[in-house]
């Protein structure tokens, strides 16, 4: 699914992304810098890749002042996995990485999952999951049995937030045509978090 | 009114069985089958069916039949032992002789890869409405309607008494085994179901079935797959709510490894997703067969308790620490003790025994202390669970303290475990105690790991994070 889709399909169930656009140029890259009031990141998509930060096809706090050679870097890397685009986004603030995942079960159904996210997903392992729908008690065991529990709520401060993030991706997957769905990483402060790459395959 | 998509009582307790492929020579499972029906002593109408026979004829005492079309009386389960090729003509003649339930023992289908033959036998039987079990499996034992066609000896495999845990096994390896171990424990058998290829009757008719069989409290699971998962998920919901189920997963398989789009599919693959279904639903999960037998035990015989304070009773002050350790990796914790139990327990124990948990009642600790001991601690608010370590092996143990310990089982109604580890002489004792219903372990941590699983599901029927 195209990322501008994904975003709305998002936005529907009330799970909200952070800015972003693609470019075509460097003047709209500049356009966007201004807009959006300091530092972007830029990432390069493609079907082609699925670590987008292994391929070294991201790069973050991109300015005004180096917007026009890092744009450049990014299309000169992302030339091999082409056909690509560039997708502009406003940088985050930094917080605790972690995923919400989902993915359809020939067996029982949608499945979703919740874990330490980022570059770490894969690393740690460290992930619950449940099928889908679930209920605020599975939301909160899911957040429970993780190891990094206390890292990715703030121990506790941040645990309301998740579970509703939570039950909001359970609606969305139970309701909508979707194969697998990585929202990773989401970025989690105490109070608000940041979905800054999203990934729907129908 | 409950729906379920099999009336599968003609099945455990019939009232006629016709044992289909019996015969003469004791090497033939056919034999075997007829034999267990007579050895349990099965009191309603036994039929044995062989093509071969002359009319008339009799085996091993019975009345024996050419067809179950000959029979002419109803017939509630028809045990099918005869080889593969000749089943579906065999289930077609029962289908004729409006037979309710069948059990087809014999192997050579789906599981040689024969989906053929497999799918023309459950065509005859949805044609038929009978009600199919297996084919490649143990089929039933129940001690208590005295139905048995399991094919194994019973000079060869022990078959447990009547008690209350039910279990279901795909694997017929793997049910025997448990069966013969189960025979051993202490506690006892409901219903034992092998249910093989599961091409009619599956694990979730089976787990619906045990759902509302009042001779069940506790239902145990081997399963290898599930066939029909959002069915199976509707029911764990209820079960789950009813009565505990322990389950133990066989086969990891990796059919998830086909190429993963996202790092969610690369994460959570087949055996991941069972995981969380059972865990979603309540089950408890046995990681191997030990763990199985520790939590059947002490599921069959304890009532949940409502907390995880656990109060420790010893002789043997090193096991005392062990257990300590135990309980907490296991997530519970020692209880403290009141300021009453702490004063009551001063009064009655001598000097040497400092009076915290775990309480060391020390090496020559008789009958009396534990009595005391157990009383005292029993009534304490702050405590919900209760692990008692005897060792035989000191001077003061012997049977009267098994009898005390049997006795407070009984008239206390917080979960009671104990730990015995020793050879001849504890074993004689850890019986005594088990067929009396108090679960004895050898080990800290079969003893903690299985408290710990009853602390969870009463967690997870309270809703409590």
């Amino acid at each position: 699914m195209e990322y501008e889709q994904a975003k709305s399909l998002l936005e529907k169930y009330g799970i909200k992304s952070i800015e972003s656009r693609y470019i075509e140029d460097i003047e709209e890259l500049k356009d966007f810098i201004k807009k959006t009031n300091g530092r972007v990141a830029l990432k390069a998509i493609s079907q082609n890749a699925l670590h987008k930060s292994k391929a070294g096809l991201v790069e973050l706090n991109v300015t005004i002042d180096d917007a026009e050679k890092r744009y450049n870097e990014l299309i000169k890397k992302a030339k091999k996995y082409a056909p690509f685009k560039i997708l502009a986004q406003k940088m985050a603030e930094p917080g605790i990485e972690i995923i919400i995942g989902g993915r359809e079960d020939q067996q029982f159904g949608k499945l979703i999952l919740l874990g330490l996210g980022g570059v770490f997903v894969e690393a740690f392992r460290d992930f619950s999951l449940r099928v889908c729908p679930i209920t605020k008690y599975d939301a909160e065991q899911m957040i429970n049995e993780l190891k990094s529990k206390n890292v990715i709520t703030y121990n506790g401060k941040a645990e309301n937030m998740i579970i509703k993030l939570l039950l909001n991706v359970s609606k969305m997957l139970e309701e909508n045509e979707i194969k697998e769905l990585d929202l990773n990483p989401i970025i989690v402060r105490e109070n608000g978090y940041d979905a800054v790459d999203l990934r729907i395959i129908e | 009114m409950i729906f379920m998509r099999f009336d599968l009582n003609p099945m455990m307790n019939p009232k006629s069985v016709a044992v289909i492929g019996a015969s003469r020579d004791p090497s033939k499972v056919g034999h075997v089958i007829l034999q267990n029906y007579i050895d349990a002593g099965f009191d309603g109408a036994l039929y044995p069916v062989n093509k071969n026979i002359s009319k008339g004829e009799k085996i091993i005492g019975q009345t024996a039949y050419r067809s179950v079309t000959e029979i002419k009386k109803p017939i509630d389960l028809a045990v099918i032992a005869v080889p593969a090729p000749a089943v579906p003509e065999v289930l077609e003649e029962c289908g004729k002789a409006k037979v309710k339930t069948a059990v087809v023992i014999s192997g050579g289908f789906a599981e040689v890869g024969n989906v053929e033959l497999q799918n023309k036998i459950v065509e005859i039987a949805k044609k038929y409405n009978i009600a199919m079990l297996g084919p490649n499996c143990l089929g039933i034992m129940d001690p208590a309607s005295k139905v048995d066609t399991l094919f194994l000896p019973t000079y060869k495999l022990s078959r447990p008494k009547i008690g209350d845990v039910s279990f279901v096994s795909q694997s017929g390896a793997v049910g025997s085994t448990i069966l013969d171990l189960i025979a051993k424990e202490g506690f006892g058998l409901a219903k034992f179901i092998s249910y093989g290829n599961a091409a009619y009757i599956d694990e979730t008719d089976l787990l619906e079935y045990l759902m509302h069989d009042k001779q069940t409290k506790v239902i145990v699971m081997y399963i290898e797959g599930i066939k029909r998962g959002k069915e199976f998920i509707e029911v764990a919901k209820k079960v789950s709510k009813v009565k505990p189920v322990i389950v133990i997963k066989g086969g990891i398989t990796e059919e998830g490894a086909q190429a993963a789009h996202s790092h969610t599919a690369s994460l959570a693959g087949n055996s991941e997703a069972y995981e969380a279904v059972f865990k979603q639903f309540g089950f408890i999960r046995a990681k191997d067969l030990d763990d199985l037998l520790y939590f059947a035990k002490v599921f069959s015989s304890e009532d949940l308790p409502k907390g995880n304070r656990v109060a420790v009773i010893t002789n043997g002050g090193g096991t005392g620490v062990l257990t300590t350790d135990a309980i907490y990796i296991n997530g519970l914790k020692l209880a403290d003790f009141s300021e009453e139990t702490k004063k009551e327990l001063r009064k009655v124990m001598p000097s040497i025994v400092n009076i915290r948990n775990p309480l060391d009642l020390a090496g020559d600790a008789d009958e009396k202390r534990y009595s005391d001991a157990l009383s005292i601690i029993s009534k304490d608010e702050n405590v919900d669970m209760i692990i008692v370590i005897v060792l035989f092996q000191t001077p003061g143990a012997d049977s009267s303290v098994a009898e005390k310990l049997i006795y407070f089982k009984k008239n206390i109604d917080k979960p009671m475990v104990a730990i015995s580890t020793g050879a001849d002489y504890t074993q004689t004792h850890k019986l005594m105690m088990e067929s009396s219903g108090l679960p004895v372990y050898d080990s800290p941590n079969a003893a903690a790991s299985s408290l710990a699983e009853l602390y969870k599901y009463w967690k997870y029927k309270n809703k409590i994070v």
